[in-house]
């Protein structure tokens, strides 16, 4: 079959006259001959069991990146958007919590004092500078995780999802909670 | 004449055409290839991999639970919305009563129980990890109940939770 398709189009080429090599045609051979006309598949293949190919493929994905990656994201979204930092400043006060209550547990086997009178008079002992600077350190994360704490429920109805949106509140959130972290560490 | 004209600005427009194709190939490779050598900073090394299955399985899609999904959800969301009037409510009045102190506490919490949680759950990835899944599930189930041990002893024999820290901020 094939090689009587071969003949064939043998025959035609003879027969029929060159039109190819024609000035109107030799446009398109200047433009066609830019493009490779061969097609090259430079892939072996190999057979593999089940069990190699499976690790093969264990391997290679230990090569992927890490999420999350902290370099190829834009920094305004991922070190300073204010997500981040509700998660970070939500594990620091649970955590301050979840810490006081164990010692608060193991008090009295340890003797350490922590009822609330000891703790006031030794808080009260302090120089002014590091009680302002502990105070600020416990308040400033407290009234950011509030403040975008609300927001984060905000947008569980939906509301406040413009990007524009996210960023200015974003900024707002850090000023809003920098000041007041300021206003309950010092004057309150 | 005019043919020779076209015909050799058309070839000048292919050889256009492919060193611009070129370029393009060139400027991918490179943007790839930036990709690929980026400094890798892991927080962590990568967590151990494993096929499972044969190789082309589609990702297996859990089997739907309300109570770890939509239920979760809510209740999570009912946890914060509900810690809103107990946090304002002791700067308005200017502390709170034992009960409402309690309240505060076991919603605090609770709050704190679900956000550790949701930490865990980003952060070892069951299908990777399953026994230090475990170990950090359990681990805050046990951390848990003890500051909830501890926040009761606590409520029931000290001055309550917010009175304390005023007591400390004023002092």
């Amino acid at each position: 079959m094939i090689a009587q398709r071969v003949g064939t189009t043998a025959l035609r080429r003879v027969t029929k006259p060159n039109t190819f090599f024609t000035p109107h045609n030799l446009a398109k051979v200047a433009l066609a001959s830019q493009f490779s006309a061969t097609q090259t598949r430079p892939v072996a293949t190999q057979k593999l069991t089940v069990d190699d190919a499976n690790s093969l493929l264990a391997k290679q994905r230990l090569q992927r990146p890490v999420s999350p990656h902290l370099d190829i994201y834009d920094k305004m979204q991922t070190w300073y958007g204010a997500s981040a930092w509700h998660r970070i400043t939500g594990c620091g006060l649970s955590g301050a919590l979840y810490l006081f209550g164990a010692a608060y547990l193991v008090a009295p086997l340890t003797g350490w004092h922590l009822e609330s009178a000891s703790l006031a008079a030794a808080f009260g002992s302090l120089p002014l500078a590091v009680k302002g600077g502990v105070k600020f350190l416990l308040a400033w994360p407290f009234v950011f995780h509030s403040i975008n704490g609300v927001r984060h429920l905000a947008y569980d109805l939906g509301v406040g999802f413009q990007k524009r949106t996210i960023v200015k509140q974003g900024w707002y959130i850090w000023g809003a909670s920098v000041i007041g972290g300021l206003y309950l560490a010092f004057f309150m | 004449m005019a043919s020779i004209a076209r015909s050799s600005l058309l070839r000048q427009s292919a050889f256009a055409a492919k060193s611009l194709r070129q370029q393009s190939v060139l400027q991918n490779a490179v943007r790839t290839s930036a990709f690929h050598t980026t400094s890798r900073r892991n927080i962590l090394p990568p967590p151990p991999q494993r096929v499972e299955g044969t190789v082309n399985d589609a990702v297996p899609v859990p089997p739907p639970s309300p109570s770890h999904g939509s239920y979760h959800w809510t209740f999570e969301r009912l946890m914060s919305a509900g810690l809103v009037p107990l946090t304002i409510a002791p700067f308005a009045a200017g502390s709170l009563n034992p009960t409402l102190d309690a309240v505060l506490c076991a919603a605090l919490l609770i709050h704190s129980h679900l956000g550790f949680q949701s930490v865990i759950i980003d952060y070892i990835p069951k299908k990777r990890m399953p026994n230090a899944r475990k170990f950090f599930m359990w681990g805050l189930n046990a951390a848990t109940a003890i500051v909830g041990l501890a926040l009761y002893e606590f409520e029931t024999t000290d001055v309550g939770l917010t009175e304390t820290i005023k007591r400390v901020w004023k002092a």
